[in-house]
This record gives C-alpha cells, structure tokens and sequence, in this order.
C-alpha cells in the first residue's frame, strides 16, 4: 500500500487520466445543461492529452508532445464553434436545456 | 460554503505549485537514507506480481516522499475540480473548479517533463477557453431548474454496476502497464539537435520549446498547417453561427 502511495509510477499517471475522462462521461450523460455539457467535452480531451504525455514520457519519444499541442488547438476550435452554437440556440428558445431541443425528432 | 471549497482548492493548487518550484532544486540529490526507502523496497517485493517491482529496487531516486507528495496533492486538485465542474448548479462556480481543475493538469504536466505544453495548458486553457465560457455565460445568464435528469431506480442500479465494472477493468489494466524506462520522476535524456551548416547543435532539455519545436516543425509540419486551416475555419463557422439573424432583432436584440 505504501508502495502506491510513495512510489510515483506511470500507472498513477494514467489511473488520474482514466479518473478525469470518467468524469468527463460522467458530466455529458448526467447534467442537461449544454455549457457543463461543453466542459466535460474538454475536461475529456484534457484526460486524453494527459494519456499521451504520460507515454510520450514513458517511451521518450516527443511526437507525443506535438500530437498533444495539436489536440488543445482543435479542443480550442471545438470549445468556438460549440460556444457559437450555444449562444445561437439560446437566441432562439431562452434556454440551453438539452433534453428540450427535441426539434429534429419529430 | 462553496465559495470557501473554491478558495481552499486554489490555495492548495498555488501550495502545491510552489513547492514544486521549491523541491524541483533539491531533487536531483537522492535522498539516501530516509526511512521511507526501506519500508518500500518491502512493499515493492510484495508488489511483484505487477510486473515492475525489480526495477523499482534499483532506483532508490524515484521514490522521494515530496514529489509523492506534490503528485498526490496536484491530483486532488485536478479530480476535485472535475468534479466541481459535473456537480455544481452555479454556472459560474463550475467553471472556477474548471480552472483549478487545468491548474492542476498543468503541474502534472510539469511532472511529466513535459514544460512546454503545461505552459500552453496554463495559457489556452485556463487562460483563453475559460475566459471564453465565463462570456457565454454572462451573455446567458441563466439558473438551471433542475441540473441533473431523473432517471428510474432499476436504470441507476444497472447503470452503477455496469459503470463500476468497467472502471474496475481500466484501472486493473492500467496498473500493470509496464514502462519500458524505470522511474516516472527522473530526468530524461537531453535532446541532440542538429546540426545547421557550421553552427554544431545543442543539447536541449526533454520537453522544452527547442525539442518540441524540432519535432513540430519537422515531422509534425502537415499537422501544424493543416491545424491552421482548421482554427480559420472554425472562427468564420463560430462567427457565422453566433450572427444574429435578421427576423429576430425585435426580440432579441440585447442578446
């Protein structure tokens, strides 16, 4: 027990990367709001990135890091576009509630 | 109340990061003889089965007892701000946890080697993104009624196990990744960069912007490029979206 406590593995790494993408899902199934919706998308992608560091580091190998810059600059254009969105549907109805946009299904 | 958790998780992320500063300096000396070493090199025998416990004996510098210390604490903060983000009603207070919640994914950054990109992290992150959603939700400004959606009781008692047996797999599985190099905290090897005409090149950090640079515009240029057509894209699409259409500036004109 001790060993998992002092002793700082890449396990531990990914074990905390596992833990933040589950909170990630955990945010988009449960909560209705479409903004919380958005942050748990990029709380998700930030669990990723930390996955691909934590092998770039284990293998040595710095594409990782290039891989991971590129991942936060579509996370960033993900993050407009999806604020783009949110603002247009709040123009329109006066809510964000995502279990209300039942447009397309009728 | 939850004013008071927010203001004790930034004080424990800023906590955090200036001890690592501080124990960055001295961490290069392995501590020899600390009682801590020989209570884990009897544990890590114990741990054999997974896989790594005959090299955790052969390098005593891995296990500092602060730099445990500073993981554990910065992995508080990124989880406690996580789940700040999925729990809180106050919009505004889910993205305060959101931003503790980057702070404490760029010191792990940190503890990875990898420099640049937690610098990057602290910026696009907690700096751009978040300033980004905290307009959205001024322009909103809207209380939820109800956050979370009612579901049956069968519903969540299936979906608990089914949730709680997978992430039981993940973490068994993950916890017998075998790394290829020992230890996750020591220093990794410099970087050997070319060599430019006469000009002999340099050795450079692991992780620093040199290093990266030479991998992003060498091999990972199309990537670079083809990222710079997509941010321009999805500024003139965000841009387009956002508009305000002509048919409601009567009703909505403030917004």
């Amino acid at each position: 027990m001790s060993a998992i406590l002092f002793n700082i593995t890449y396990a531990h790494f990914l074990v905390l990367a596992a833990v933040l993408f589950l909170i990630g899902v955990l945010g988009v199934l449960v909560r209705r709001n479409a903004l919380i919706i958005l942050m748990s998308v990029e709380l998700m992608l930030n669990a990723a990135n930390m996955t691909i560091l934590t092998f770039a580091r284990m293998w040595g190998d710095l594409s990782g890091h290039t891989f991971a810059l590129i991942v936060i600059a579509v996370a960033a254009a993900e993050a407009a576009v999806g604020l783009g969105i949110v603002v247009a549907v709040f123009r329109g109805r006066r809510n964000v509630d995502v279990d209300r946009l039942t447009t397309l299904r009728h | 109340m939850m004013r008071w958790v927010f203001i004790l998780v930034t004080a424990f992320c800023l906590w955090g990061a200036a001890g690592f500063i501080g124990s960055a300096a001295d961490a290069q000396p392995a501590a020899g003889g600390r009682p801590a070493t020989k209570v884990e090199i009897k544990d890590s025998a114990r741990s054999a089965p997974y896989g790594h416990g005959d090299k955790l004996e052969n390098k005593p510098s891995s296990k500092s007892p602060g730099m445990a210390l500073l993981f554990w604490s910065f992995a508080a903060a990124t989880i406690g701000g996580a789940l700040f983000v999925v729990t809180r009603r106050n919009l505004i207070a889910a993205v305060m946890g959101m931003v503790g919640c980057f702070l404490g994914i760029s010191a792990v950054y940190m503890m990875l080697y990898a420099h640049f990109l937690s610098v990057v992290q602290m910026l696009v992150y907690a700096g751009a993104i978040m300033v980004l959603f905290v307009f959205v939700i001024m322009i909103l400004n809207r209380p939820e009624d109800e956050p979370v959606a009612p579901s049956g009781r069968a519903g969540q008692a299936i979906g608990g196990i089914a949730i709680s047996y997978l992430v039981f797999r993940l973490i068994m599985l993950l916890i017998n990744v075998k790394p290829p190099t020992p230890g996750a905290l020591e220093a990794p090897a410099q970087v050997q960069l070319p060599n430019i005409g006469a000009q002999v090149g340099e050795r450079v950090d692991w992780g620093s912007v040199k290093a990266v640079g030479m991998d992003l515009f060498g091999p990972g240029l199309f990537p670079f490029e083809a990222i710079s057509i997509l941010l321009l894209v999805a500024v003139v699409g965000a841009i387009a979206i956002a508009r305000p259409l002509k048919d409601d500036n009567e009703q909505g004109g403030a917004a």
